[in-house]
């Protein structure tokens, strides 16, 4: 019998009035659309607001990567109230710290500097998922 | 001038990332924030009932809220009701869409000419709903609208009037927390409306705590029979709050 292949989940943060709110979504689709798809799937935050069982099961089963827009980090914290074990945690401040020459501005639709600093975050994350799915750890 | 947060409808939406119309809900709700009605309302991430602290979970108990959800299984309005208070109102995008016969929303990090048509009716839903709830009067203490005979909450403030959104963040409703006969009791509002009271030169006092109940009991209820002893430690922590501001004030002042 064959194993069920691991998946990585990501889980961005549900963030509505911030830009890095914006860009922490879409570091999260840009991973699991265009750059892992075989590899990684998204959680809802909602879903884990209220104790959604699939949502609990696939974390029960795959480590996250949570990327949080604000110091509340509801992304991780959530994960970690839902069972589930955050292999890293991104915080988007600090990513634009290393990548000051992306300006992010926008919410509803994100400028040119946001989408820069979401490809970053984005290939930080595929680093990770890359760790994680070739066994060679991720789990914190 | 500190004021009290004026009348306005909260709005919380679902965001689910994982469908088209959890980006509708997120886009209308801006649209809304931003565009539409940003003098008149607020938000809050969902999450933040869980993850955030008790004046996050006061939320939808200050402002009359709209829940906005993406499909049937209702988070926002689950969850709202679960962690804060009952939604005053409740939409969903695949009704709307099902109701004005619009295409399939599709494509959640950019939505297709569908979702955009989603996001246009679900935010004019949405402000329709923000001028219904703006016209009733909504009692803060219990979380719902107040009948005729209920306090009603403090007229709007015309001065303010700026014209941004508002997101809540990290910020919530403000409480505190304020021992009272041996219980530890969380209470809206308070440190807005001591530092008001403040600046209006109210010093601790019996004539001042008269007043000051007054307020406090708008925001929070006060068990009458309990009354004395909720102003009894309401007087110590203004009392507390005062001296401590003054010794401030004293020592910028030197």
């Amino acid at each position: 019998m064959t194993e069920a292949k691991q998946k990585v989940v990501i889980v961005p943060c549900s963030g509505i009035g911030k830009t890095y709110g914006s860009v922490s979504r879409q570091a999260g689709y840009v991973v699991v659309e265009d750059l892992r798809p075989e590899d990684t799937q998204l959680a809802a935050l909602s879903l884990l607001v209220m104790g959604d069982e699939a949502s609990r099961a696939m974390l029960a089963g795959n480590p996250a990567i949570t990327i949080d827009g604000c110091k509340l980090a509801c992304a991780t914290k959530m994960v970690r109230e839902s069972g589930g074990v955050v292999a890293q945690d991104f915080a988007v401040l600090d990513v634009y710290r290393r990548y000051k020459q992306f300006k992010p501005q926008g919410i509803a639709e994100l400028n040119e500097g946001g989408e820069q600093l979401a490809r970053a975050l984005a290939e930080e994350i595929v680093g990770i998922v890359d760790h994680i799915t070739s066994g060679s750890g991720g789990r914190r | 001038m500190v004021d009290l947060p004026k009348k306005k409808v909260g709005i919380v939406a679902c965001s689910g990332e994982e469908l088209a119309e959890g980006t509708v809900t997120r886009l209308a709700a801006l649209k809304v924030l931003e565009h539409l009605r940003p003098a008149d309302t607020v938000t809050i991430c969902l999450p933040l009932f869980l993850a955030g602290g008790a004046g996050d979970r006061a939320f939808a108990r200050f402002y009359p809220t709209i829940a906005v959800d993406g499909c049937e299984q209702r988070c926002a309005a689950r969850a709202t009701e679960m962690y804060s208070s009952k939604p005053a109102a409740s939409i969903m995008v695949r009704e709307l869409v099902a109701e004005n016969n619009l295409g399939q929303p599709e494509g959640k990090r950019c939505l297709n000419g569908a979702g955009l048509q989603a996001v246009d009716v679900t935010a004019e839903r949405i402000a329709a709903l923000v001028d219904d709830l703006l016209e009733k009067r909504w009692n803060r203490r219990a979380g719902t609208f107040a009948g005729p005979q209920d306090t009603p909450i403090p007229p709007q403030d015309s001065a303010e009037t700026e014209k941004v959104a508002t997101c809540s963040c990290g910020s919530g409703i403000p409480i505190q927390k304020v021992i009272i006969s041996g219980q530890e009791v969380t209470l809206v509002a308070l440190p807005l409306i001591f530092e008001q009271f403040r600046e209006a030169g109210k010093s601790p006092g019996d004539a001042t705590m008269h007043e000051m109940m007054d307020t406090v009991k708008i925001y929070n209820l006060v068990p009458a029979e309990a009354e004395p002893t909720y102003t009894t430690a309401i007087l110590r922590e203004y009392t507390t709050f005062w001296e401590q501001k003054n010794i401030i004030f004293q020592e910028y002042a030197r």
